[in-house]
């Protein structure tokens, strides 16, 4: 049966924008340990693809890679990606109730001023040449309106291309594709794998963190592109018949078949 | 008569290793036969063959990352199954009414040393010796992922010469 592999790339973001390299700030996990991944969780997974061929030599069974990105510190792919919008909004409209009572009462303190304008926030606008991230207000991870540059929570990070040997030997066939899954925002990378050349192949991921800088006097989301490198093992053995062990025969039948 | 029948076996890999059975709405066998197949869609569907059409067995795993492959597929018997030639009493009583044929088992292993049920195809030829009428009920083992409680079995399925 042809076996999807879900490759887990997990970033640590705030790392990787403080020293511009993703060398030590990802951990890579797959679903294939069992079949001879190695490195599961650590910086060097080398992703085992088992392949099967037919005795006549062609390609048996399709092998899919598919990755995942994920990011340290963010809030959880899993969690609906309105939680954030949705979050904003309810910051607002508390906070508009709060300043219609105040007005209603009269009396204004300095101490209940400085706790609506922290509530209101700070918004980020993306950067000119930017893309994908439209201005928000700045939450952290709870969905609170921050402006501590500690506390808020990075964008998840985007794969933007895979390269390398294996895509150059014609080894995978990565694209992007439009998913009905909207935990990775609607867009996934896969490819499917040619296991007839078997070896070790290095691959390239290319990905595009956001970092939160401040410009004339505005925060401003810029993005940061970064690469880090991972492998596949590819093997391949020859499909046989279960029953036999080698080719075509006769099902096992016993001389006289079970009661019921 | 067609000279293939495919049996799909469809599993739902997490249900069944949460529930450790295949039964529960865990597992569903359908096949296309032409000849008049019983229970379809359920475990205990009974296949109609006939001499000499080539079965094959297809497991399709609901939950496209979860690994499910055919672990086993052993014909269960209704008679003491007679010992190898180098024993002449069986080394524990045998139970009559449900004993696997034996069975060598092929070789799962790939290249990397890791067994890998993936490399099995599971087909064979009805044979022409095939008593007509009686339904040969088979093991049917399925292996999800890999460890101790990986592999889970049925023992209802069964192919009938029509």
């Amino acid at each position: 049966m042809a076996q999807q592999h879900g490759i887990i790339v997990l970033f640590d973001v705030e790392n990787a924008l403080r020293t511009r390299s993703l060398d030590g700030n990802t951990y890579w996990f797959d679903n294939m340990k069992f079949l001879g991944s190695s490195g599961v969780g650590t910086e060097q997974l080398e992703t085992i693809v088992p392949g099967t061929y037919f005795l006549d030599g062609s390609q048996a069974t399709e092998q899919v890679l598919n990755w995942l990105p994920a990011a340290l510190g963010s809030i959880p792919p899993t969690v609906p990606r309105n939680y954030l919008a949705e979050q904003a909004r309810a910051e607002d409209r508390r906070t508009l109730e709060e300043l219609a009572s105040l007005s209603a009462e009269g009396g204004v303190g300095e101490t209940e001023v400085k706790q609506l304008q922290r509530r209101v926030g700070k918004r980020a606008r993306k950067a000119e040449s930017g893309r994908g991230l439209t201005p928000a207000k700045l939450l952290d991870v709870t969905g609170k309106a921050t402006s501590s540059t500690e506390a808020y929570n990075y964008p998840a990070p985007v794969i933007t291309d895979i390269t390398g040997e294996a895509v150059t030997e014609k080894i995978i066939y990565p694209a992007q594709y439009g998913s009905p899954d909207m935990i990775y925002d609607g867009w996934y990378w896969a490819a499917t794998v040619d296991t007839s050349r078997p070896g070790v192949y290095a691959y390239t991921v290319h990905v595009q963190l956001h970092e939160l800088v401040e410009r004339n006097d505005e925060l401003v989301w810029e993005s940061v592109d970064l690469t880090c490198e991972s492998s596949l093992k590819i093997i391949s053995d020859p499909k046989r018949n279960g029953f036999t062990g080698a080719g075509l025969g006769v099902l096992p039948l016993p001389p006289v078949p079970a009661a019921g | 008569m067609k000279d293939r029948i495919s049996i799909v076996v469809m599993v739902d890999a997490v249900g069944a290793l949460s529930e450790r059975t295949l039964h529960n709405g865990n597992l569903s066998l359908v096949d296309d036969s032409a000849a008049g197949s019983q229970h379809q869609g359920t475990p205990d569907l009974v296949t109609a063959v006939v001499p000499g059409q080539v079965v094959q067995w297809t497991p399709i795993h609901v939950d496209v990352q979860t690994p499910v492959e055919i672990h086993a597929i052993e014909f269960l018997s209704g008679a003491p199954v007679p010992p190898p030639a180098d024993e002449t009493v069986p080394p524990y009583p045998v139970e009559p009414s449900a004993v696997p044929v034996p069975w060598t088992g092929a070789d799962a292993t790939a290249s990397n040393g890791h067994d890998n049920h993936d490399l099995l195809v599971w087909e064979g030829v009805v044979p022409y010796d095939m008593t007509p009428g009686v339904p040969y009920r088979y093991r049917l083992s399925l292996k999800l992922h890999d460890g101790p409680n990986s592999v889970l079995h049925i023992d209802s399925p069964a192919l009938l010469r029509v």
